[in-house]
Order: structure tokens, then C-alpha cells, then sequence
């Protein structure tokens, strides 16, 4: 069997393998629409942020912040710390691109997030793929996060506490779910625990989202030493 | 309020452009540097650490039950590879244990 790997064909995979964490983006971005409301955010502040920023905790911690706009240092600082994991998140993308020019580049970064990014990844391990597969993810998931924001905003006062629904906890619950279809053998276990470990005290320590930056690093820089000291004994 | 409006589009453009100098430059530089010995693994470690970052203080938050939902995901991970069952039992098992 011949896998079709054309260009069309990986956009709509794409967007198919994105379809199911689409319901928690949905939910999450209804939240941010509620919140959007309440703040007073024009709805055209939110186009906005959903255009061209499109990374949901940073848009929350804008409008968090709405009430003193003055403070446009603090604010933007704030958001870019949570978003400095997309650094990590773009050089991790580097085999998927390797074929890719850079107008390429260019044009499909600006739609990757937390979800069609893990997908993409996880997907990459046991299929051919090419970057337009995780394009049609962000398109996805940008639909999807849009029309949620807009029905937050609109029925904000009709929506009751998504918490109990537990739908915060269904990106979790994928993540999760990726996350072990990426392990490979018991090399993994030490660097994975590390991650894990760092994150959670980073986060219990100095709450906001560095967290996450802070234990990808010192998990993958754990399993450079493992991984080299392994090479040595060779 | 006039101050306002313009401080907002100031916000938004910046992180705008941060957000996606963020995005892309990680990009562009994984692939200028080497892409072999320590910088392959590391950027191989990059992806699971990444994830297990971000899922594990959530999951420890929701006590008990988010070990447990873990497990459940785990397992189903394991039996049937399909993501979106493993997402359906995560979430009932965190929304029965919320409710009730």
C-alpha cells in the first residue's frame, strides 16, 4: 500500500487528527470569550488576539491583565515568558521541516500550538507526514479556538462552570495520552522523570508558566548525559 | 479611554510579534546548528519533556483521581492506541470524581 502524501491529502489528516482536542480548545476558548465580556474586551481586541497571536494561556493572561492597559510592559512581558516554550516547540519541529523551504517556514509557524504541535509530533513517529499536515491542524484548531472565543463572548451569561464538565482537564488527558506513544525504551525513563519532577516543584515554587520551559530543559539535558555517557562506555 | 485603546493595540502587537519571533526562530536555529550528537538527542528529549512539563503538576493538582485518570489513560494508550477513547476516560473519570 502507497501512502498518499500529497499536499492536500496531509492538510485534511491534519485536520481530521486535530478534530478530537478540538472540543477542549473549544471549551477553553469559550472560557477566554466569557472572561472577554466581563473585561470589557471589544470584540475586535479579541479578533485580534486571535489572529495574530493564537496562543490561548497568553491571551488569557492579556485580558487578565485589561483592567490597568498602562502597564503595557509588565503585560507583554508576562505573555511571552508563558510563550517562551514556543522556542522549544519551533526547534523541536526541525526534522519535520527539513525539506521545507523557507517561505514554508514562514507561512506554517505561525499557526503551530500545544495541540497540533504534540499531534504533529506523535504522528511523525509512525507515519509520513509533511508540515502541511500540522498547517492543517493550526487551521483547525484556529477555527475551532475562534468560534469558541465568539460563543463565550456572545452567551457569556448563559454557559455554566465548564469545570465541572472537566473539559480543562481534556488537553491534559491528550497530552498525556501522546506523551506515552512517544516513549521508546527505558533510556527515556530517567530524563522523562527529571522533567516531570523539575516541572512540578518549578511550578509549586514560582507558579506561573515557566514551569514548563524549565522542566522540558533540564529533562532533555539529562538525556544528552545519559545518552552520552552511553556513547563513552561504547 | 482614548489612551486605552491605543495601549491595547500596543500590547497586542508586541506579544504578537513575540509570540511568533518565538515560534520561528526556534525553527530557524535548530536547523542552522548541527543537527547530530548532543544536539540531536536534546532535541529529541525536546517533545516528551515538553508534554510531561505541562501535564504534570495539572495532574497531580486533581489529587488521587488525576493519578488514577493517568493510569486509565495509560492503560488505554496501551490496548487500543486510540487517543480520543484515552481523552473521553480522562475526563469522565475527573468529572465523576468532581461532581461527586
Amino acid at each position: 500500500m502507497t501512502i498518499d502524501n500529497t499536499a492536500l491529502n496531509n492538510f485534511i489528516r491534519g485536520i481530521k487528527a486535530n478534530t478530537p482536542i478540538g472540543l477542549s480548545v473549544f471549551a477553553y476558548g469559550a472560557v477566554l470569550g466569557m472572561i472577554c465580556s466581563q473585561k470589557g474586551v471589544e470584540i475586535y481586541h479579541l479578533t485580534l488576539m486571535n489572529v495574530f497571536i493564537f496562543a490561548g494561556t497568553s491571551q488569557f493572561i492579556i485580558v487578565d491583565m485589561w483592567d490597568d492597559l498602562s502597564q503595557i510592559f509588565p503585560i507583554v512581558l508576562a505573555a511571552l515568558l508563558i510563550n517562551l516554550r514556543y522556542f522549544l516547540i519551533g526547534a523541536s519541529l526541525n526534522s519535520l521541516f527539513k525539506n521545507s523551504t523557507i517561505k514554508e517556514k514562514i507561512i506554517y509557524m505561525h499557526l503551530v500550538a500545544d495541540e497540533n504541535w504534540a499531534v504533529t509530533i506523535e504522528r511523525n513517529k509512525h507515519e509520513i507526514i509533511t508540515p502541511l499536515f500540522l498547517f492543517g491542524g493550526g487551521v483547525c484548531l484556529f477555527s475551532i479556538w475562534s468560534f469558541g472565543t465568539y460563543t463565550g463572548y456572545l452567551f457569556a451569561g448563559f454557559i455554566s462552570d465548564p469545570s465541572l464538565y472537566a473539559l480543562d482537564f481534556a488537553f491534559i488527558a491528550i497530552f498525556t495520552a501522546l506523551c506515552f506513544n512517544l516513549y521508546q525504551n527505558k533510556t527515556n525513563l530517567i530524563p522523562w522523570t527529571f522533567a516531570a519532577v523539575i516541572a512540578y516543584i518549578c511550578e509549586y515554587l514560582f507558579g506561573g508558566n515557566l514551569y514548563i520551559v524549565l522542566g522540558a530543559i533540564s529533562g532533555s539535558l539529562v538525556g544528552v548525559l545519559l545518552e552520552k555517557k552511553k556513547y563513552v562506555q561504547q | 479611554m482614548y489612551n486605552n485603546e491605543i495601549n491595547a493595540l500596543i500590547i497586542i502587537f508586541f506579544v504578537a510579534i513575540g509570540t511568533y519571533g518565538l515560534r520561528i526562530s526556534g525553527l530557524l536555529l535548530s536547523s542552522k546548528i548541527a543537527n547530530e550528537g548532543k544536539i540531536r538527542i536534546f532535541l529529541d528529549y525536546l517533545p516528551p519533556t515538553l508534554l510531561l512539563s505541562f501535564v504534570t503538576p495539572a495532574i497531580l493538582k486533581e489529587g488521587m483521581s488525576g493519578i488514577i485518570a493517568m493510569f486509565l489513560i495509560a492503560l488505554c494508550m496501551y490496548k487500543t492506541k486510540n487517543i480520543f477513547a484515552s481523552m473521553i476516560i480522562g475526563v469522565v473519570t475527573i468529572a465523576i470524581s468532581r461532581n461527586f
